[in-house]
């Protein structure tokens, strides 16, 4: 027992090295696409996103939204369910945890 | 590998202010529902506390009642 432990530790240095090496590309691709895509948004953007959320105010008034296809209308389902999951992951950090409240 | 997509920033600002407004929700439930459960704990604590004391008293009570002569 005692010696399995040990052949265990032994290993943990040359494990966590793999571990590196193999998350190294996939880390450099996610922070690839993340730096642009995901990076919250500049002071600037502001009164554009305010700008963009009138325009579908509008768009839906004048009955605009009707003419979306339905391939653009699942589009755009997918983007507002994501954005959406951004709050559950808001409130798991709020709530120190991922499931259910540790009262 | 596909250039990175210029994202909306309307998806930007929608992003990231539900992250904020989820975190602020989760604080404000959590706080809310930490002191609701100190209470139902103390209140379980002192059913319990209430019971065993019961369960005590009946056992001393059957036992004292109980006639055999193994005593």
């Amino acid at each position: 027992m005692a010696q399995a432990v040990q052949k265990l530790v032994a290993k943990v240095p040359s494990l966590i090295g793999a571990a590196v090496t193999y998350s190294k590309p996939r880390l450099a691709t996610f922070w690839y696409y993340a730096r642009v895509e995901l990076v919250p948004p500049s002071p600037a953007e502001i009164p554009k996103a305010i700008e963009g959320a009138s325009n579908l105010i509008k768009g839906f008034q004048t009955g605009r939204l009707g003419q979306t296809t339905v391939k653009d209308a699942l589009r755009n389902g997918l983007v507002a369910t994501e954005v959406l999951m951004w709050f559950y992951i808001g409130e798991c950090i709020g709530k120190g945890g991922i499931i259910g409240y540790d009262v | 590998m596909a250039p990175p997509v210029a994202v909306s920033p309307l998806i930007k600002t929608a992003r990231w202010s539900a992250l904020l407004l989820g975190v602020f929700y989760g604080k404000q439930r959590f706080e809310y529902l930490k002191p609701i459960a100190e209470e139902e704990r103390k209140v379980e604590e002192a059913e319990k506390k209430a019971k065993e004391e019961q369960e005590r008293i009946y056992k001393q009570l059957s036992e004292a009642n109980s006639d055999t002569i193994l005593k």
